[in-house]
Formats: C-alpha cells, structure tokens, sequence
C-alpha cells in the first residue's frame, strides 16, 4: 500500500463503531451462495459467485456501478424471476434449503427474505394499512393481533412516535425519509429471517439517511441484513462485513475494517481509495 | 419596430397564432352548434301571441287565426310563377308558417302566407288556444259550456268582459276536474289493471310450465285456477271503477266558433290545457314556458311522440348507459390485466392488441347487426329454449331488448376500456409492484389489492370514453331493441322489477323518429332540437358523474409520483 493511497482511505477510527472483534470463521450462517452465476439473454451478470451471509449481521455489498451487487441481493428473494430471459445456475441456500429449488413458494420465500427498495415504494394507503399489508396478505385477521404488529414494527422501525396520531392518513403525505422508514416496518412486520436494503438512502437527505443508518444498528439484534451502498462511508458505518464485487465477480469479502484498511486485493484497494468507481 | 417576415416565422408567433384560431373555430362550433339547438328547441315552449286576420289572395278572401313559426324571404318572380298576383316592382316578398290549429276541422295545422297579404292583423285577448290529447292545437273563440249535453253558461261577442271571464273561470275549473279524473283513470290503467295483467300473464305461464313438465297433481293447478278468479274479480270491479270514471269524464264539453266562424263542440276531456296566449303578461308567459318544458322532460309523449313529454326516453337511454357500464367495465379490465400482466408479450399478443384497437374503428351498424343475429337470435333464441319454454311460441329474450341493446353497446364500447385499462396498468411503477411482491404477496394478490386499485382512475378514464360513445349511438340500437313507443318503463313495481327483455326507448332514436317518421313533421321540428339539447345535456350529465367519480379517485392516489 503506497502512502499517497493511505491519505485517501476512509480513517475507519473516526467513525462510530462498536469494537467487538469479529471473525468470519465463526459466525453461523442465514444465507450460503454455491457457484452464483446468472444471465439477461445472452449476457452473463454474475460469473460463479461462492460466499456466504453470516447470521444477525449487516453485510454490505459495494462496487461500482454495474457490477452486479444489487442482481446479486435480488437473486436472495428470487426478484430477478421477475425479468424476462434472466436465466440462474447454482445454489443459494436458506436453512440448507436451495431457494431455486422447484417445489419452494416464491411467495413463502420473499417473506423470510424481505426487501427494501431504492426509492420508497409505499402503497397509496394510510400508513396502518401500509405496515398491516403483509399480515393481511398471509391471512391474519385478528385486529388485535394486527395493531399489537403495525405497533410493534413502527417502533422497530423508529417511526411509532412520529405517526402514532396519524395512522390513519395516507402514507403518501409522508416525507422521503419517514416513508422509507415506513417501508422497513412494513417489511419488519411479517418478522423475516433476512432483510436486504438495496441503496435504502441513496434517495434521501443527510439527516434521514443517518436515521435508517441508526435503524440498521438496531435491527441487527434481530434480523440478518444485507445491504447494497454506493456510499462508502456507509458500508463502513454501518456493516460488520463488507463484500467487493468488480464486474460481476466477488473480489474480497472479510471484516469491514480489514477490508476498509487492509485490503488484500489490489482493485479492492483502488476502489476504496478512489481509484476509479 | 419592423420585422422581418423570416424572424417573425422563427419567433413562433405564426404557430402560436395558427393554434390559437384552430382552438378559436372549434371554440366558435361547438356554441354555435349548442345555441342552434338550444334556441330553436327551448323557443318552442314559448307561448306566443295568437294573430287574427283576413287573408286575401287572388281575390279570395279569409278569416285567419294562428301563431307565426317561422318567416322566410321569397322572391317575387318565383310567386308570380306559381300563380299568385303580386304587384309589380316587387323583388321579394315575406313568407311565413303560420300554425293554424284545428286539425280536426281545416285538416292542416300549418300554412304558408304571403305576410302582405294578410290585413287587419290583432291579437284579440279573447282567442284561446288549447292543447288537446289528439289532433294537435284548438284555436277559438270560447261560446258555451255545456254539462251532459245541455248548456250551463255561454257568451257572445269579441271584447274582453266580466260574463266573459266568469265563462273562462268555469272552463278552467272543469278542465282541473277532467285532469283529476285522467290522473285516476291512468292511475287504474297504467298502474293496478297492468299489474293484474303482468300477474295472469305470469299465471298462464306458471301453468304452461306445469303442463310442460307433464305435472298431474291438480293442487297446483288449482292454486293457480284460484289466484286467477280473485285477480279477475279485482279485474271486473277495476273495470266497472273505470266505466264509471269515463262517464265523468265525459260529462263536459264546450262550444266555440272557430276562424271561419263556425261553432264546433269540443269534449272538455279532450283538452290538456286551455289559455288566452294574448291576455298573457310576462310573468303569466313564464309560468306557462316552464310548465310547458316540466311537462317535456317529465311526462310521457302524446300524438304519435309529436306533442308531450319525453320522460320515458331520457330514462331508458340513461338505463341503458347504465347498465352498459356495468357490463363492460369489468369485461374491459379482465381483458386487459390479462393482456398486460399475464399474457407472455409476443406476436400474438401485439396482434389482439391491434384487433382491439381496430374493433374501436368498426360502424357501429355492423355491431348491431351482430347483436341481432349472435345475442337476440342465436343467445336469446337458446335462453328461450332453456328457461322459457312455456313462453313460446312468444320469445322472452329471443326478442330485441334491453339487455341485448346494453350487451351489444358494451361490446362496442370495450376496445376503449381495455385500451384505458392497459395504459393505467403500464403506468404503474414497477416499485410498488415489487414493494407487494417482496412482501409476500403473489401477483394476482399485488394486482387485486395494488395494481387495479391503483389504476381506477384510468379505468374510470375508459369508462367516461364508453359513456360518451354509447349515450350517442342509436344506428345498433335499432336493430337490437330501441321502439318508437314503449308501453311501460324497464323499471317498475311488478317483479322481477328490472325488465331486461322488455324493449325501450331512447333519446337518440326519438330524435330520428319524431323528425323523419312524424305524421306531422312542421310540429315535431321544434321536438327534434328540444330532444337533441336533452340528448346533449344527459350525456354531459353521465360523463360528469363518471368524471367526478375519477377525480376523487385520481385524489386518493395522488401524491404517487414515482
């Protein structure tokens, strides 16, 4: 590493971590990639990507554009089945289980495997409603058991108190940020085992992004999230483990300080420093 | 400051100035096109002054009573022509329509004059006029009244005076008398008398379908036997009611000497309203002109549809848009959530596309012929067959009719609403679909309780399309059940209540029937502008509906910009 390159690496120090020591080794496992590849038509995404996401932490993805960070997050709750001639090979297991396997409900799936979007994509509902659409969707009728839920997942999701009064309103008159926070309680309240953000601030101010990046910290207790950030500073704030992908392979993945100071890779190291991205 | 002619092309001012006259004319038709209709159809609820003179033309010398309708300029050349004596040096002369009235006695209701011709014109407050039930307008002089032939109260003489309005009086509260009794007799024909017929009607078949089914028991038979008897004693006592009613009616009748100075007798029965056009002050005339144009939208038509009301018109083209609605908004949306959410997009699918789209551009006659070989003859024949059996040989829905007319007009109007439809479905952000779809949902869950709810305003938007298309179209209509003359309303008190097989009237078809197939086209001609306004103004009315419905739809979703 040349000092010139050390003057633009992130000063991972400064940044509010919490210091535990953290070993890849150890962790358990909620999601395993066996030889990943994936194609649109005749153009190959992915080229065999094997890595895998450890349990109750936050992983980031990060890359430059179009390098296949986000196909490869959509490939965990099987969105990209929604693309005409988007072809898969290979494994991705939840629970030992192949997610691409025939006899899996793609529906039952994207249940434990949640997601939030880019841009927040509410529904023109109130904001109850919102966060009750999932439940509603897997049959639950009980109203108790739907308020105790939105409450539950509001307050998880650092909302309850900004719309305890209003949640009968449409969740539309909502702010960017509320809405994205929105987006994550609806997607918290049918308690999945794995949330995947896909850039979930890159469409928001300062202030909002630093609220989901608190949020993120807190729901880590509970769900294993994955994340996707064109933000640097982000993925080293927020993750426990960062994964650098180039051109459709998976270049490094280890612990995020490592890899933020001590890349082992050389593109690793010129991505990180601003070579090029 | 000059400007070249190129700088000012390439300011744009040309193509401003180009669009603004295009927005300009269009403007200009539609109200001139509106107040055409409007002021030649609302005129004619205007009571005008009734003219009195003599008319003399080649010497020939009569007394003439009338309301002017229309004027024209004729040259005098071709007068001379035609064998009338007009003085010379005369270019052109006036010629108007007058309405004389009094079918019954002249056997015309309008004349041309020549308006020189005409001498020693006054409106005498005296004249009368008087809307009867048959043989259009009553021009004359009121003379007697008489009660069961004999004479109560009369008066001679022109001038206006006491004995004269004390006769007038009288008149008035005989005609309220006969109005009274009409309403009673209408009330037993139309209402109770129909009802028990509907109900033998019912019985007759009730028992064909027990003889069809080869049923021997008499029970029921004899319930049926029973039922009869006591609707046809209700029937008997109705009738001799009614007996006693048109002897009522009957009792009066009035005397009055008409332009040519004979004295005719008239049944007061006969007579809707009677007034003194020319005793009239402004505020007596627009009593009388909203009246009149009340009785237009409210009541039933009279004489052949050339006089009265065209309430039952306004309702069923109403109905019908209704119901047509109802059929093909939901057939419309299936069709094209199918062809945009399900269908792999492909060859076939672009060709259906193109289909549809073209199916918007085919005559609308061919569709009703369509109509009236699939849905009457070849539906309706089998629906009979299967249902009705006890019916035939008279077809239920084998028979042009309501639903035929609401099914043929829905198929008429679906291109427009799959193609609304489609755009709406495509305008949907694939966020929010994913936003479902992540949650769990399956795609006929997201489309249910996402998609379509989200894309209501569009369809709502393909809905007021069909609305205004189908409120228009009257060439299909006739073939698959729009009639002159309806006996009753599709919707009434006899169950089932709606009347899907029954056939209807419409504004559309009113307005071609009463000005080309009218017996008596000088008096229809207002009707026709009067039905052509209201025609106008329900279609505004369904499409505004249809319009405030989308609004507060498109309100509910609106901060949905993505």
């Amino acid at each position: 590493m040349t000092s010139e390159a050390k003057t633009h690496a992130i000063d991972i120090s400064s940044l509010k971590r919490d210091n535990r020591i953290l070993n890849l080794e150890e962790e358990t496992l909620a999601l395993e990639v066996k030889d990943l590849k994936l194609c649109y038509g005749d153009n190959e995404a992915l080229h065999g990507i094997n890595m895998f996401i450890p349990k109750n932490r936050v992983t980031a993805f990060i890359g430059p554009s179009g390098c296949g960070k986000s196909t490869l997050l959509r490939c965990f709750n099987r969105m990209n089945d929604l693309v005409d001639d988007c072809h898969i090979t290979g494994q991705i297991l939840l629970d030992e289980d192949n997610i691409y396997d025939r006899s899996v409900d793609i529906a039952e799936l994207r249940r434990r495997v949640g997601m939030v979007f880019q841009k927040p994509n509410p529904f023109p509902k109130s904001i109850y409603e919102n966060v009750a659409y999932g439940l509603r969707i897997q049959g639950v009728t009980k109203k108790r058991v739907i308020d105790e839920t939105v409450e539950w997942a509001l307050k998880s999701a650092a909302l309850w108190d900004e719309v305890k009064d209003r949640l009968h309103e449409s969740a539309l008159g909502m702010s960017g940020g509320q809405q994205q926070r929105l987006v994550i309680a609806r997607t918290i309240a049918v308690k999945p085992e794995v949330l995947l953000l896909d850039e979930p601030a890159s469409a928001l101010d300062p202030i909002s992004t630093l609220k989901i990046e608190e949020l993120i910290h807190e729901l880590k207790k509970d769900f294993t999230i994955v994340i996707v950030t064109h933000n640097m500073q982000q993925a080293a704030r927020v993750s426990d483990y960062t994964a650098f992908m180039y051109m459709g392979d998976l270049i490094e993945f280890g612990v995020t300080d490592t890899l933020f100071t001590n890349p082992e890779k050389k593109q690793t190291e010129d991505y990180i420093t601003g070579r090029y991205g | 400051m000059r400007q070249s002619f190129s700088e000012w092309t390439k300011s744009g001012a040309p193509w401003v100035w180009l669009n603004a006259g295009a927005v300009a004319i269009c403007l200009i038709m539609v109200i001139g096109l509106l107040s055409l209709i409007a002021v030649r159809g609302l005129g004619h609820f205007w009571p005008a002054n009734v003219v009195q003179g003599s008319y003399v033309e080649n010497d020939h010398r009569v007394r003439l009573v009338g309301e002017r309708v229309q004027t024209e300029i004729v040259p005098a050349e071709q007068l001379r022509e035609s064998g009338v004596t007009v003085t010379e040096n005369v270019e052109e002369m006036h010629r108007s329509l007058m309405k004389v009235g009094n079918r019954d006695h002249g056997g015309t209701d309008f004349i041309w004059i020549i308006d020189d011709f005409l001498e020693n014109k006054e409106n005498p407050e005296m004249l009368f006029t008087a809307e009867r039930r048959e043989w259009g307008n009553f021009y004359g002089y009121l003379r007697g009244i008489k009660e069961e032939g004999t004479l109560v109260a009369s008066h001679e003489g022109y001038e206006k005076s006491p004995e004269y309005q004390v006769l007038w009086d009288a008149l008035q509260t005989r005609i309220e008398r006969v109005s009274s009794i009409q309403e009673k007799i209408d009330h037993i024909e139309k209402g109770e008398i129909s009802s028990i017929n509907y109900e033998l009607e019912r019985l007759r078949l009730k028992e064909r379908s027990l003889q069809l089914k080869e049923i021997v028991e008499s029970a029921p038979y004899q319930e049926i036997t029973d039922r009869r008897l006591a609707l046809n004693a209700e029937y008997e006592s109705l009738q001799s009611e009614l007996l006693a009613l048109y002897k009522a009616i009957n009792r009066d009748s009035i005397t009055a000497e008409i332009a040519n100075g004979q004295v005719v007798e008239l049944k007061i029965a006969s007579i809707v309203r009677a007034f003194l056009p020319n005793d009239m002050g402004l505020g007596g005339k627009l009593v009388h002109y909203f009246q009149k144009l009340w009785e237009f939208v409210s009541t039933d038509p009279r004489e052949a549809n050339t006089e009265g009301g065209i309430f039952p018109a306004i309702f069923g083209t109403v109905m019908m848009v209704l119901i047509m609605s109802v059929i093909v908004t939901p057939f419309g949306v299936v069709a094209a959530v199918y062809l945009r959410e399900y269908a792999r997009q492909g060859f076939v699918t672009r060709l259906i596309r193109i289909a549809v789209n073209n199916l918007a551009g085919v005559p609308s006659i061919v569709y009703g012929v369509f109509g009236l070989g699939f849905f009457v003859y070849f539906l309706g024949g089998h629906i009979d067959d299967a249902f009705f059996p006890e019916a035939k040989p008279a077809p239920t829905f084998g028979t042009p009719g309501l639903m035929w007319a609401s099914i043929t007009l829905a198929l008429l109007t679906v291109p427009v609403v799959i193609v609304a439809t489609e755009e709406g479905l495509t305008r949907i952000p694939r966020a929010v679909r994913e936003g479902s779809l992540a949650l769990g949902a399956t795609k006929f869950e997201t489309l249910m309780k996402i998609v379509i709810p989200m894309a209501s305003p569009a369809i709502m938007t393909g809905v007021i399309l069909a609305i205004a298309r189908a409120a228009g179209e009257v060439a299909p209509l006739m073939l698959v059940g729009v009639v002159k003359l309806a006996p009753s309303l599709p919707l009434d008190l006899n169950y089932p209540y709606l009347h899907l097989d029954q056939k209807f009237m419409h504004l559309g078809f009113h307005i071609y029937d009463v000005g080309f197939q009218s017996p008596n086209v000088e008096a229809a001609r207002p009707l026709v502008y009067a039905t052509a306004l209201l025609l106008v103004i329900v279609i505004a009315l369904l499409n505004l509906t249809a319009i405030q419905i989308r609004n507060h739809l498109r309100e509910k979703f609106k901060a949905l910009e993505m």
